[in-house]
């Protein structure tokens, strides 16, 4: 008996309850609270996951109390935060307090308790995305153009009390691309881009954070395009210049190192050597440069100190004495064109290197070839073929107006330095080609004697012959003691060290016309020929050289006689003091007309300076 | 402190203010990563968050819980109470260095923030009190404030015990240096900006 009813109840409860599970009524499963956040730290809201739904209407119900309290409370507000939540009011919220949290789930079937949470709404601020995000191109007018994005806060957060405190990023791409472009934005609400794409359509998006807290969700996605003109970067045109001057250095590299030598010598052409026809080496290795200056052209080579004295004496001459001298005509060396021979004492003839004034010692093998007009000082080295009638210091140069310029002192040849206006001797001019001429030559056939021992020897026996003259001592300087002075001085340039010879061009020589009354003696040229009549044995004979001083006479008077062993140019002889008047008149005056129009001529090129550049007469005669 | 004699005594409440925010914002920041560290290596999941109600030695403080109370409180007693809050944690954090430092594998990363919020707190006091004289010269120095005692607590020899402990200090320090950044922002915005941030 006992075992039916214990069967028959076991029978009716299994059918009970498969009736309700049939009805699928249960009691609620356990439900569970799996966020809560706070948008301000001053509402909160919680969020509940119901358990499994027990098939009869299940209420719930969320139940909290907190640290430091006992008390419990319900959930003050189950819409707001929409369902199964359970939103906190500013009321029911604190800061810095535990909140001890748990969902009641029940149904007719039962009940169901979550487990508890504990929550503190200082860790769970989480703001809105922010508001109104505006995005805009802007193109100031002097400034470069770019994107000007501003948003607002979210609402309901109190940053003005600083309560509470935002932090916000952004982030941009353009359409189509795959990665965002984001930036911090710190506190502010407005940001600037100024890299962008032209042309290009872009996204930008928002967002925000708290101080201490979680980023928001990003603001809705805002778009714009970007105009077609908006400028291109510096960077760009950066990357252009750059690579341009790339590709012009690896040009000029590659051109370099292709033409290498050739490109330098372009650029720096070597320096050309000498060429002048017939340069002597000889004169290279003396080493003289004023040598090599007038070997080589050079005609306004400026003045050593030793000549410029002697330069400016020999170019004081005073027009009174246009009548000292017959003036000679004397024939331009005809080859001068050559060289600066005209400033060469001993050049010569368009002579090549025996033009240098250094070869009057030397090795002076060129024959001269020159008309012997002129008196050549190689020709000493061969004193028996003097080659010149003239007793003038060949370099004595002709009325033309071929300033002889003299070389005196040193054993050393130089071209005498082209009285250039600009340079030194601008105190003298030479108004008469005979006092010129007399100046020029030295007693002892001064030129000669500059060029080198030859001339040192002549210098010597200048100086001999000064010594004799007892005063007459001349230098070429003494131009002025040519016409003016009584006293001691010659007129005749005399080869001393101050005495600048000149090595001025033997364009052409004179000779000793004859010798007046006075003492004075009448210059020709060698051309003419005409029989020279000195006024003492020393009359100069054609291929002779009067070089030695055979006596004074009247006590201004010098006397020459050739001597064959001089290796100097033989010198005249002339008054000392008085400008020895024309003998020929005619042929003086004529010489002298040529001079004194070729001078004019030449002064006037010369820039007014009152002395003669030779150079000058000689193409005034060409 | 010798270039704060060059300033202007508005700009240097200014500049007094910014500084401590800037600490006590680092502050927190440090506290915050101390204790999350703590918690994933030691504690997680076993409920130490409940040993950890009311075990702060600062809840005696009456200090405001929202924006309203905080409104409320005048100026004065607002900063002295951050002082206070302060102070109290001077010994805390002392032994809280000591103690993890005495560690049998101690945990390098939470020690060298532990030291380091150590040496940011005095500087922080330090400028609060720089603070007070400016906006309060009158302030009577105030000692008062919570006393920790959890020191023996910290060298239990039981380790859950222990680690409850150490549990709760990093936990109330992270509370803690947040009211104290909060606090802050709220006075910087007050006094400089007049509620106008």
């Amino acid at each position: 008996m006992k075992e039916n009813v214990a069967s028959a109840t076991i029978f009716t409860l299994l059918l009970f309850l498969n009736t309700c599970l049939l009805n699928g009524q249960l009691p609620p499963g356990k439900p569970e609270i799996f966020k809560c956040r706070s948008p301000n730290k001053e509402t909160f809201t919680c969020w509940w996951r119901p358990g499994t739904d027990g098939g009869l209407p299940t209420n719930y119900s969320l139940t909290y109390h907190r640290e430091g309290e006992t008390l419990m409370h319900e959930c003050p507000d189950y819409i707001t935060g929409g369902p199964n939540s359970c939103h906190f009011g500013k009321q029911y919220t604190s800061m810095w307090r535990t909140y001890i949290m748990m969902v009641n789930a029940t149904n007719q079937m039962g009940s169901s308790f979550s487990d508890e949470l504990y929550v503190d709404v200082t860790y769970i601020v989480q703001p809105d995305p922010p508001l109104e995000l505006a995005v805009e191109v802007k193109k100031p007018e002097d400034r470069k153009p770019y994107l000007w994005i501003k948003w607002s806060p979210p609402t309901l957060i109190d940053l003005k009390t600083g309560w509470f405190t935002l932090l916000y990023e952004i982030r941009l791409k353009p359409e189509k691309a795959a990665e965002w472009e984001i930036h911090f934005a710190g506190q502010q609400t407005e940001f600037k881009i100024l890299s962008l794409h032209p042309g290009q359509k872009y996204l930008v998006q928002v967002r925000c954070k708290p101080d201490h807290g979680y980023w928001s969700a990003w603001s809705p996605e805002t778009f714009i395009q970007i105009p077609s003109d908006f400028t291109m970067n510096d960077t760009t045109v950066w990357i252009s210049v750059a690579v341009l001057s790339a590709v012009i250095c690896l040009i000029i590299v590659w051109a370099v190192a292709l033409k290498g030598y050739s490109m330098v010598t372009c650029i720096f052409p070597p320096v050309p050597g000498p060429k002048i026809k017939g340069f002597d080496a000889h004169l290279l290795e003396k080493g003289k440069s004023e040598e090599l200056l007038s070997a080589l052209g050079c005609q306004d080579f400026p003045p050593t100190s030793d000549y410029e004295d002697l330069l400016v004496e020999y170019l004081e001459v005073d027009d009174s004495e246009d009548q000292h001298l017959m003036s000679v005509h004397s024939k331009e060396h005809p080859s001068q064109g050559m060289k600066p021979t005209y400033l060469d004492p001993d050049t010569d003839s368009g002579r090549g290197s025996c033009d240098s004034p250094s070869l009057l010692s030397e090795k002076c093998e060129e024959p001269q070839a020159n008309p012997s007009t002129f008196y050549d000082p190689e020709v000493i080295e061969k004193p028996e073929n003097p080659e010149t009638t003239h007793t003038w210091d060949p370099q004595c140069i002709s009325t033309e107006g071929k300033i002889p310029y003299f070389h005196a002192g040193g054993s050393k040849c130089s071209t005498w330095p082209l009285p250039q206006p600009s340079q030194h001797n601008p105190r003298s001019s030479y108004h008469n080609i005979t006092d010129v001429c007399e100046l020029a030559v030295g007693p002892a056939g001064a030129p000669a004697t500059l060029l080198n021992e030859a001339g040192k020897d002549a210098l010597k026996s200048s100086q001999t012959i000064k010594s004799r003259e007892e005063g007459k001592a001349t230098q070429q300087r003494e131009v002025e003691s040519f016409h003016s002075k009584t006293d001691q001085d010659t007129p005749w340039l005399l080869p001393q060290e101050k005495t600048p010879f000149g090595s001025a061009k033997p364009l052409d020589y004179v000779e000793i016309h004859k010798v007046n009354k006075d003492g004075a003696l009448s210059l020709l040229p060698k051309q003419r020929e005409n029989s020279s009549q000195p006024k003492k044995p020393g009359t100069p004979e054609n291929n002779k050289e009067y070089a030695k001083v055979s006596g004074v006479m009247d006590n201004n008077i010098l006397v020459l006689v050739p001597d064959p062993h001089s290796k100097n140019v033989a010198c005249f002889e002339e008054s000392a003091k008085e400008a020895p008047p024309s003998l020929e008149q005619n042929q003086a005056e004529k010489a002298l007309a040529n001079f004194t129009a070729t001078s004019s001529k030449c002064r006037l090129q010369l820039g007014g300076l009152d002395y003669l550049d030779p150079a000058c007469f000689t193409h005034s005669f060409h | 402190a010798g270039s704060l004699l060059l300033l202007l005594v508005s700009d240097l409440l200014l500049y007094l203010f910014d500084r401590a925010v800037v600490l006590s914002h680092y502050i927190h920041n440090l506290s915050s990563e101390m204790f999350s560290e703590f918690d994933k290596r030691y504690t997680h999941g076993r409920g130490f968050i409940t040993k950890a109600i009311n075990s702060c030695h600062t809840s005696s403080l009456a200090t405001p819980e929202d924006k309203e109370q905080a409104q409320q409180i005048n100026q004065k007693d607002f900063l002295s109470l951050i002082v206070s809050i302060l102070r109290s944690w001077n010994e805390p954090l002392y032994h809280l260095v000591t103690e993890v430092r005495g560690m049998q594998e101690a945990p390098e990363t939470i020690l060298s923030k532990a030291v380091e919020i150590e040496e940011q707190t005095k500087r922080l006091l330090e400028g609060m009190e720089l603070i007070v004289s400016q906006v309060h010269p009158e302030t009577k120095e105030n000692e008062i404030y919570p006393v920790w005692s959890g020191l023996p607590s910290l060298q239990m020899a039981d380790e859950e015990s222990r680690l409850s402990a150490y549990y709760n200090l990093l936990h109330c320090l992270r509370r803690d240096s947040h009211k104290i950044d909060n606090y802050l922002k709220l006075l910087k915005c007050r006094i400089i900006h007049n509620n106008n941030c």
